[in-house]
């Protein structure tokens, strides 16, 4: 799995920096912040479909990480413990945003805010306005498919095709069996090449 | 035993090998339709793969400023709380000593003022009788008994020697 350059400590295994964090040394929990944050920030995203909200839950799963440090006992990776904290943080997010029923579920304003008044008008290297208008439609079908699945259907489809995790990786990170994920993986499949074969048959 | 929807997984990620993918493949009523629904997926786990690009994590020293200082505060607010149950604590185990003190006082002082009440079931005259005297200059050979019988509540005063109880000789 891919992890982040580190400057500072490339060589230090993440075990030995849970290690350092149990004996409390912050510094190195920034390090282990530092690996993962892109890859728990990305995948929070692509379940909320908010940067704010995103940004927010990465903080939450990283705090509740600081303080369970202690429990982590390296059977399983490290990457495997924090995504299911992160799972168990945002599932719960979204859980309560739906029972609560407020706001949409898309945040329009990663749109707008994509869009910089003083940039160049048409620059040489970047996608002609009409093909970024059609990848940004595309974006926007896959959201509003994935937005109608549940949490944990979500959250297996992502950790399968984005972070290219494995049947027994993902039940980790969700606490379920392998059963369960290959399960879970089936249904959510069928619903969106059903929701999205419009697209991919046409790209 | 796997279900079919473990199978179909399996088969879709080529995980599946051996008997088990014979097995499955001729159990397929539509082999063809399934091939093609393979396909599919496999087109929709690379247009996920492309499309699903978070966008980039920015202000990183922003976001580890903020985490340290939310880990500060945590930290600093469970430090509080176990001070604030402690002293908490401290205050109920005090209750409590108090509670059992007072009791214990209580109980104590019940006790002396029952066993000081118990007199007074008998017959008032009985101590008057006790603490009278006769005066042997009047009557050397005088004798005063008391008898008494708390079950029926009767005492009776035997006096002998006695010639007379002069009226003004009543009990002091």
């Amino acid at each position: 799995m891919h992890t982040e350059a580190t400057p500072v400590q490339p060589d230090v295994s993440d075990l030995d920096l849970v290690k350092k964090c149990q004996a409390g040394d912050s510094e190195a929990f920034d390090e282990l912040v530092t690996r993962y944050r892109t890859r728990v920030f990305g995948m929070i995203y692509n379940m909320v479909h908010s940067e704010q909200d995103a940004w927010d839950l990465a903080q939450d799963s990283f705090v509740k990480a600081w303080k369970s440090i202690n429990r982590f006992r390296g059977q399983s990776s490290f990457y495997t413990w924090i995504y299911r904290i992160v799972m168990n943080v945002t599932i719960d997010w979204i859980r309560k945003k739906q029972v609560k029923g407020t706001g949409a579920e898309f945040d329009d304003a990663i749109q707008l805010k994509d869009i910089d008044p003083a940039s160049k008008t048409v620059p040489k290297q970047d996608a002609l306005p009409y093909e970024r208008m059609q990848q940004g439609e595309i974006r926007s079908q896959i959201d509003k498919a994935i937005a109608q699945l549940s949490p944990e259907h979500r959250a297996v489809i992502l950790m399968k095709e984005m972070e290219d995790m494995q049947y027994h990786e993902i039940a980790e990170a969700l606490g379920c069996s392998i059963g369960t994920v290959m399960s879970r993986l089936f249904y959510a499949r069928k619903k969106l090449q059903n929701l999205l074969k419009d697209v991919y048959e046409n790209i | 035993m796997k279900t079919f929807e473990e199978n179909w997984t399996a088969w879709l990620d080529d995980k599946l090998t051996g008997q088990e993918l014979v097995e499955f493949e001729s159990a397929l009523p539509d082999k063809a339709a399934a091939e093609a629904e393979k396909r599919g997926a496999h087109q929709l786990g690379a247009l996920l793969k492309r499309e699903l690009v978070a966008p980039a994590l920015t202000n990183e020293d922003f976001f580890h400023h903020q985490l340290r200082e939310r880990i500060a505060r945590e930290e600093a607010g469970s430090v509080r709380e176990r001070g604030e149950s402690v002293s908490t604590w401290w205050t109920i185990r005090r209750l409590f000593w108090t509670g059992a003190t007072s009791l214990a006082l209580f109980f104590i002082c019940a006790a002396f003022v029952m066993r000081d009440k118990d007199p007074t079931e008998q017959s008032q005259y009985l101590s008057q009788i006790l603490n009278a005297h006769v005066d042997p200059a009047v009557a050397p050979n005088a004798t005063v008994s008391m008898f008494e019988s708390k079950q029926d509540r009767v005492t009776v005063l035997w006096t002998e020697g006695l010639k007379s109880l002069p009226s003004d000789y009543a009990a002091k």
